[in-house]
């Protein structure tokens, strides 16, 4: 709670340190209460809280971890985002500002206790995105991504709240484990709820971004600036999972069976769908919007796992986003007129961090031991393993098709015709990409804790 | 410890040390690294088990971390410190071992084989499986031919589908032992589900087959080794195959063999097919490395049939072929390599006479020609021998199959050497062998007779283990690591 209040305060305060036209000193203060942020949250069980009494927000242990996990995450978009944001005087201060108010969103998104909280959390995430991503005002590609995106997003939010609205009806509570227990003690299954709860999951694959509801991805993450891009791919796509694991593994669990076919059909057609789209992208961020979307896939095999659903999102998601987070910084650097993956070409050859850093995040996405992609598939799919062999066995074949594109990005990269091409980075840049590498190596140590 | 991480440590320094120096550089570090695994054979009694980690608790996901190495493991490592050493000294006139990327990822391979060969762990083994794959892609690419991304491709895509096939298998695995122990996993009870063995043995299988090659899964063999340079072709072949032949005695049979029943004879035909096949195609070809390239799916058949019997006296002579196919490897693609050296050509066609010119060299092809037909006194008689009569012992149209290997390994290698050596002089400007190369010759052809001449060095160590790891399986000992 604490945290929460922490970096909504310091988002105001950015807002108004903006005004001095210090992108630098902006992002000193964004950084600090980040990182102050992070430190009430790591200690929040050590000292008195002036808001013991708030029940709304309660974090577990793997709800903390998690929200730790987003405000590091949102730390590295923040601090990737600052060569670009400085560029636009005019609004430095209100990208940093909306990314901030966005995390608190997420952060009540990982601890909500009730419904209420819930959707607040929901909406406080989605609306600065809207703002974030139309924000190039110039770009007529921004402009369309943040429509489509808040039309649709919009109109996902309305059947999360009509599907709310269901489940209160049969169970009579916005309290969680009141709704646990009614469902527990099996009084209020009901056609009424088992429509609610379906068109949660609908709104909820929206969020996420899994097939059938993905149509939004690939303009959106095209439209939007790499930054923002980075945030999304991460920090929104982990709080929005963890909701959706959270809810079908602990309220709905009794619910969950009468889903899971869809869910296992969701996760089928995103794998495919996704690397299969992938292959012929010749934008970056197309590509990686196609990637991630399957990327969701896997992820989704967490709300199928009552047990360590949660525990292999977090080793999951932290592979992933740092991958993710990684790769597009290098496309920060390479970036040109065009987003072309064209623009690749022997980048990795003549500039020894970007290779080392890209040749990893490439093989923990593609799913190569020892790095954190492969654990967190690894547990993802070991637990699904005896209930659900057949989607596991096309998961594999999918995550084949996968390591095709990453590879073939890979190969692109350390061609060795652009050798002698050094490129120029940022010291903010070259700490992104040393935090993502130490994310990418050592985040499944987590596991032996 | 020092015997993992050395390679690792020296591999990372070699990507910073100046080109001038790369070259000593590497070949001392390989020298050091080969020096330790010798202290480690010195204190080394043959019916140890001598464990590198052993931490008493278990972590999630049954990771236990151990690593260790039997006498199996420990000649396994030594071969690959002798081996890499001898390919470096061989490339030390080519410009491809003074470029310090060559160097550092040789090493990093180096580390990821001898944690393979150590680890006693199914996630480490695996992970190591993996591992070894990526500094081979990246020397491939790098160093190999240029526009041969499809061949690569294909390596690359063919392996990891077989590795993915390796990890459902050890996924599986995990419902029928406690963690991932290999003491445990060995241990793993299949009575009355031999099925379930077989097929979790036929995932592992698979990443071992697609690796060796066996017949029906070696078309990435033959473009890979072409388009890749000398030293690449050299550790693929000497090295990278003996993973999934050590796998297989180690790893795939003690872990499902309650399911070998199923499997035995479908591998045993495989690799007798690929004894024929492989030979067959070897004659007809004219570019030396793929005559090469076959000529290695045809011996390796034979020892993959031979470590499918799985009786003492066939792994025992399976070891000895793959120490003596490494030895064959490294001699017939230096061989090569020095050829296209010097002639830009590795058409058989197109050479002839170069005996006449280089007299040295024409000597020692010929020495290394029968080295790989394997005439007795050298090491792939025994090995040859032992395994035709092990096969031959089971099956008798088998036997005969494993048999025809002689015959045609002389046919195809005596053809290679004769249309090259021999015949119309085409060849008339041809340089003589360097010092590094008569080095590793003799060094060669030393370890080959030396095997041959006294086989038991190697069985010495070998058969403690195996003799370990049948009782294990028996369940008759107990679990006292």
């Amino acid at each position: 709670m604490d945290a929460l209040i922490i970096i909504f305060i310091t988002g105001l305060i950015g807002l108004f340190v903006g005004m001095l036209k210090n992108s630098r000193l902006t992002l000193a203060v964004i950084s600090v209460g980040l990182i102050a942020g992070f430190l009430s949250m790591y200690y929040m069980n050590d000292y008195q809280s002036i808001f013991q009494s708030y029940q709304g927000l309660q974090f577990s242990r793997t709800q903390h971890m998690f929200a730790l996990l987003a405000i590091g995450l949102t730390f590295v978009s923040v601090l990737l985002g600052y060569t670009y944001f400085k560029e636009d005087e005019e609004h430095t201060s209100d990208y940093y500002g909306l990314m901030l108010f966005s995390l608190t969103g997420a952060l009540c998104l990982i601890g909500f206790s009730n419904l209420f909280m819930f959707f607040l959390g929901l909406e406080i995430l989605s609306i600065p995105i809207y703002v974030l991503v139309g924000i190039q005002k110039g770009n007529s590609l921004s402009s369309e991504a943040s429509v489509k995106y808040f039309f649709t997003g919009s109109f996902a939010t309305a059947i999360m709240l009509f599907g709310i609205a269901l489940v209160y009806g049969s169970t009579g509570s916005f309290e969680m484990n009141e709704i646990q227990m009614a469902l527990d003690m099996g009084m209020s299954h009901s056609p009424m709820l088992n429509i609610g709860v379906l068109m949660m999951m609908a709104a909820f694959l929206f969020k996420v971004g899994a097939v059938p509801f993905h149509f939004w991805g690939p303009d959106v993450y095209q439209g939007s600036s790499n930054a923002v891009m980075a945030y999304m791919a991460s920090v929104v796509k982990l709080a929005a999972l963890f909701a959706f694991v959270h809810f079908f593994n602990f309220t709905f669990h009794s619910v969950t069976p009468f889903v899971a076919g869809l869910i296992l059909f969701a996760i089928v057609v995103s794998l495919f769908l996704g690397y299969l789209s992938a292959l012929k992208q010749t934008s970056f961020r197309r590509m990686m919007a196609y990637s991630s979307i399957a990327n969701t896939g896997f992820a989704l095999f967490a709300v199928l796992n009552q047990q360590y659903g949660e525990a292999s999102l977090w080793i999951f998601m932290i592979g992933y986003a740092c991958s993710t987070i990684a790769l597009v910084t290098i496309n920060m650097i390479v970036e040109k007129e065009t987003d072309n993956i064209a623009n690749w070409k022997g980048i990795g050859y003549s500039n020894p961090l970007i290779g080392i850093t890209l040749v990893i995040s490439l093989l923990s996405l593609s799913g190569i031991p020892p790095f954190t992609g492969f654990f967190g598939k690894y547990l993802l799919l070991s637990s699904a393993f005896t209930n659900y062999l057949p989607v596991v066995i096309l998961a594999i074949i999918a995550s084949l098709v996968g390591a095709y594109l990453y590879l073939r990005l890979m190969v692109l990269a350390l061609s060795k015709e652009g050798e002698g091409n050094k490129l120029k980075m940022n010291l903010t840049q070259i700490i992104v990409l040393i935090l993502c590498l130490g994310g990418i190596l050592g985040g499944w140590l987590v596991l032996l804790i | 410890m020092e015997l993992i991480f050395l390679p690792l440590i020296l591999g990372i320094i070699a990507f910073f040390v100046p080109t001038k120096w790369v070259r000593p550089f590497g070949l001392l570090a390989s020298i050091s690294i080969l020096a330790v695994s010798i202290v480690h054979l010195i204190n080394f009694n043959t019916s140890d088990y001598v464990m590198l980690f052993n931490p008493a608790e278990i972590f999630p996901l049954g990771l236990t971390f151990k690593m260790g190495y039997d006498g199996l493991a420990l000649v396994m490592v030594l071969l690959t410190n002798a081996v890499i050493s001898i390919i470096l000294l061989a490339n030390w006139n080519r410009e491809i071992s003074s470029n310090a990327r060559f160097t550092g990822l040789t090493f990093l391979m180096q580390f990821a084989l001898i944690g393979l060969f150590t680890s006693l762990d199914g996630i480490l083994f695996y992970t190591f499986w993996e591992l070894a794959l990526i500094p081979i892609f990246l020397i491939l690419y790098w160093f190999g031919k240029q526009d041969n991304n499809r061949a690569l491709f294909k390596f690359f895509l063919y392996t990891l589908l077989g590795s993915l096939m390796m990890l459902l298998s050890f996924i599986a695995l995990g419902y029928f032992a406690p963690n991932y122990s290999y003491f445990q996993l060995v241990q793993a009870n299949f009575v009355g589900k031999e099925v379930a063995a077989a097929l979790i043995m036929g995932g592992i299988l698979f990443a071992f087959a697609v690796k060796i090659p066996l017949f029906p899964f070696h078309t990435w063999q033959a473009p890979t080794y072409t388009n890749a340079p000398m030293a690449g072709t050299m550790l693929l072949s000497a090295l990278m195959l003996k993973m999934a032949l050590y796998g297989m005695i180690k790893w795939m049979i003690p872990i499902g063999f309650e399911g070998l029943v199923y499997l035995k004879w479908p591998v045993i035909t495989l690799g007798g097919i690929g004894i024929v096949y492989g030979a067959i195609i070897a004659m007809k070809q004219k570019d030396l490395k793929t005559l090469f390239a076959y000529a290695s799916i045809s011996h390796l058949g034979l020892i993959a049939a031979g470590i499918m019997l799985f009786t003492v006296s066939a792994i025992e002579a399976s070891m000895i072929q793959i120490i003596n196919h490494s030895i064959v490897a490294v001699a017939l693609f230096l061989c090569a390599g020095i050829i296209e050296d010097r002639l830009n050509t590795r058409n058989i066609d197109d050479l002839g006479g170069i005996a006449k010119v280089a007299p040295h060299f024409g000597f020692w092809f010929a020495v290394m020609t029968f080295i790989s037909v394997s005439v007795p006194f050298t090491a792939g008689f025994i090995g040859e021998f032992v395994l035709i009569k092990e096969l031959f012992t089971a099956h008798w149209v088998i036997g005969i199959t494993a048999a025809s290997t002689l015959v045609f390994g002389a046919v195809y290698m005596l053809r290679a050497y004769q249309g090259s050596m021999f015949g119309p002089s085409k060849v008339t400007v041809f340089a003589d062998l360097k010092w590094n190369e008569y080095l590793v010759f003799a060094l060669l052809t030393l370890a080959a007779i030396g095997f041959g001449l006294y086989p038991q060095i190697i069985i010495d160590f070998i058969k403690p283990s195996i003799q370990f790891t049948q009782e294990l399986m028996s369940g008759d000992l107990t679990l006292t690591k």
